[in-house]
């Protein structure tokens, strides 16, 4: 009961009243709940913009011979649709949105450390995906979304537009980082020791300074880039004794960072809704929460790895191997542990834990070829090719969009107060399979037979899979747009939840849906880990949550 | 942190416990939130400083043919400058926690002005070096974009410390309270050992 009286007083007792205005309320609000399904909704957007250019590229590779686009548009169509869905869909998602969304409530505080600059983070996200296709009328960027020089220096204009689209927009991110880590390291509730916080809250966690750190490099290396194209300084222009392989390391110093933000939060959302749904204590806690620092640490150090074909040198592409192969256990460990927390467990297939046993399937394919690709000799085969393209889509459209699927499908009533048509979200779940395997299956032996990657016409061999994979891909679309339909349906028409419809045990469920703008009425103390289902739960002081009293308003100052 | 808390404001604070817990895990916020900042800094000035050494050992040695030599002799009076307002700073603080507000405004003066001075002393060096950003090959990428950088940043400083000024003139801060200041003050310190590696790799590497 000292812990309790610490904080009179404190930040946890100063409780704004609510505001009543529309523009203060829903748009500038300060409220991470808000903020965050603002994230959720503007990168919603983005990949139906992002998914757009897909299904454009889709229907140009149907003929070999293309015929759809000039090369040069499908150059264009390429990049941004990777720019978009990494910059401007997956990591704003993942971390503004979902992070955003439970993680204050789950550690139990009341919002974020900075809320101004949370709101300052999210405005900027929207502007700078203005400025991103804002690039389509000067002439976008066509170089892919890596950019690597000496093509991106002879881009068209809007390619510098797209360096200062994803700086601001990595702007954004450094400061979410910032705000996530400052909130997670001090206004944890009473008794929320680091062992016994939600494995959501860890992948938030670990992701915060990969945030904080690989972005700002990110930002250098488009700030030298910028210089480079528009005030002809040399960073990059071997003529004048700059280095092309710069660009090279200094952008996956920061992209294979960005790897692991996107799929950090999707393994944290994995630990929330797989124990939920096996009414099981998860197993290997603290290896799950352990496992994600070790890819943290380990991933700041492999990134040379996507550069083996570059002409790097060759004394260095040993260590890099071994330790890219590294990350392998530390993943292992994770797929291991959600495995056997399955093994045994009363499962409950709702739409978010199918979505959820989906991402272990799908991540696996995407992360054993991973392993492939860390391997020397295979990758200066499999480089450039069609391989890759499957490597990374297995991994970010399998892994991190099937985990960002689970939390929307799971977090939902929490956001609404009713629950998705889990009929129309078994539809979407098995034409999302359906539609993500047949596109993407096919691009492995492609690869391996030697197709390239970024090319607008190929070899007629490949056309017929070309085609088969082009049919896969409408259905992929088709189950995203049925899972968009069902949100906005549902929003109106969907059951009504109550404040714990999964039985779930972290401490956003133990409060009203949509969550009250307060959080919680009183900050609770926790005794324990919230997966010991079947035991009480491990709180004390949330009596009042779910009783009509008032909540204890300070004086307005 | 929270027990800590209730040492400074309760044990120590005595009386006036209460009105202060507030400020207290505020001012423990904002302090973590702008290391954390300092820390992203710090990576955008390392990930140049590595352009900056990979472009140095990947061609025709240093400096390269055809650069302009640098002055060591005004870089290193300059260098002065900016340490000696980093002590001027740390006065300015020191005299604000002892209350002193006419000694602390003077010295906070005498920071802005050195801080000044040392950006003079960055245009006479650019001056007499007399090449282009652009046409001066990795050199001038290099030397111009870091040092320009870490003028920015001092640049940013000057007003950052002048704007402190006038809050403190009208009252923003009290003696008891002055977190904007510590951050002021940590941001000033932070650019003086930006300067200290700058310096080293440019002048005496």
């Amino acid at each position: 009961m000292a812990v309790a009286a610490v904080h009179s007083g404190g930040i946890a007792d100063h409780i704004h009243p609510e505001p009543q205005g529309f523009i203060r309320r829903y748009v500038f609000s300060l409220d991470h709940k808000i903020i965050g399904i603002q994230y959720i909704i503007t990168s919603g957007i983005f990949l139906f913009l992002a998914g757009a250019l897909a299904e454009m590229m889709r229907v140009q590779l149907m003929k070999a011979n293309g015929g759809f686009m000039t090369p040069d548009t499908f150059n264009q169509v390429f990049t941004m649709h990777g720019s978009t869905m990494v910059w401007f869909m997956i990591i704003p998602l993942m971390t503004g949105g979902f992070g955003n969304l439970v993680m204050p409530i789950q550690i139990g505080a009341r919002d974020v450390a900075f809320p101004w600059l949370n709101m300052i983070a999210f405005w900027i996200f929207p502007v700078a995906g203005l400025m991103l296709y804002a690039s389509f009328l000067m002439g976008a960027p066509a170089a892919g979304w890596t950019e690597y020089p000496p093509m991106s220096l002879q881009g068209q204009a809007g390619t510098s537009m797209w360096c200062a689209a994803v700086f601001l927009v990595g702007v954004g991110s450094t400061m979410t980082g910032i705000n996530f880590l400052v909130t997670i390291l001090k206004m944890r509730a009473p008794g929320m020791t680091f062992t016994r916080m939600p494995l959501f809250v860890w992948g938030q966690f670990v992701t915060a300074p990969l945030l904080m750190i690989a972005t700002t490099a990110l930002g250098a290396a488009l700030a030298a880039l910028f210089i480079q194209r528009e005030f002809g300084v040399p960073f990059f222009d071997p003529t004048k004794g700059g280095s092309p392989l710069l660009w090279q390391h200094m952008f996956w110093f920061y992209s294979h960072p960005a790897v692991y933000i996107m799929i950090l939060p999707a393994f944290g959302i994995l630990s929330e809704v797989i124990p939920t749904f096996a009414r099981k204590p998860i197993f290997g806690y603290k290896m799950i929460a352990f496992s994600s620092c070790a890819i943290a640490i380990l991933g700041f150090m492999v990134w040379a790895h996507h550069m083996f074909t570059s002409g790097m040198a060759p004394a260095l592409q040993l260590p890099f191997m071994v330790l890219t192969m590294l990350i392998a256990i530390p993943t292992g460990v994770k797929i291991f542990s959600w495995t056997t927390t399955l093994f045994g467990g009363v499962l409950k297939f709702s739409t978010a834990m199918l979505y959820a046993v989906g991402f272990i399937a799908l991540f696996t394919i995407g992360g054993v070829t991973g392993v492939f690709l860390a391997a020397v000799p295979f990758d200066l085969h499999a480089h450039g090719t069609y391989f890759i393209v499957a490597h990374f889509h297995y991994v970010i459209a399998g892994g991190s969009v099937m985990g960002a699927l689970a939390g929307l499908y799971f977090w939902y009533p929490k956001m609404t107060g009713r629950l998705m048509d889990e009929r129309l979200g078994k539809w979407s779940f098995w034409l999302y399979m359906i539609g993500m395997n047949g596109t993407f299956l096919p691009m492995h032996w492609l690869g391996l037979w030697g197709m390239p990657r970024r090319i607008a016409v190929y070899d007629p061999q490949f056309q017929t899979w070309n085609q088969i994979e082009s049919a896969f891909s409408f259905v992929m679309t088709a189950s995203i747009i049925l899972t968009v339909i069902n949100a906005l349906v549902s929003m109106k028409y969907g059951k009504r939840s109550g404040p714990n419809p999964w039985g779930a045990r972290t401490l956003e469920w133990m409060i009203p849906s949509p969550m009250p703008y307060y959080n919680f009425k009183h900050i609770p103390s926790v005794f324990s880990t919230p997966y010991d289902f079947g035991e009480p739960l491990p709180y004390r002081g949330l009596e009042e949550e779910l009783t009509p009293t008032p909540p204890p308003v300070a004086a307005a100052h | 942190m929270a027990v800590a808390s209730v040492t400074q404001a309760g044990i120590i604070g005595g009386h006036h416990a209460e009105p202060d817990q507030l400020y207290v895990e505020t001012r423990e916020l904002r302090v973590q939130g702008f290391l954390l900042f300092m820390v992203s800094d710090l990576v955008l000035f390392s990930s140049f400083i590595f352009a900056y050494l990979y472009l140095r050992s990947s061609g025709q040695g240093w400096p390269p043919p055809g650069a302009p030599k640098l002055d060591l002799a005004l870089a290193a009076i300059n260098s002065v400058v900016l340490f000696g307002s980093g002590a001027t700073m740390h006065f300015a603080l020191e005299n604000w926690k002892h209350e002193k507000f006419m000694k602390f405004a003077g010295w906070i003066v005498a920071t802005i002005c050195l801080g000044a001075l040392f950006l003079s002393g960055q245009i006479i060096e650019y001056a007499k070096l007399a090449v282009g950003w652009g046409t001066s090959g990795i050199f001038g990428t290099a030397f111009f974009t870091l040092t320009g950088m870490h003028g920015f940043h001092v640049f940013c400083g000057i007003i950052y410390l002048t704007i402190l000024l006038l809050q403190c003139v009208h009252g923003k801060y009290t003696f008891q309270k002055y977190t904007g200041l510590t951050l002021g003050t940590l941001y000033w310190h932070f650019v003086d050992v930006i300067w200290v590696v700058l310096f080293s790799i440019f002048y005496l590497l």
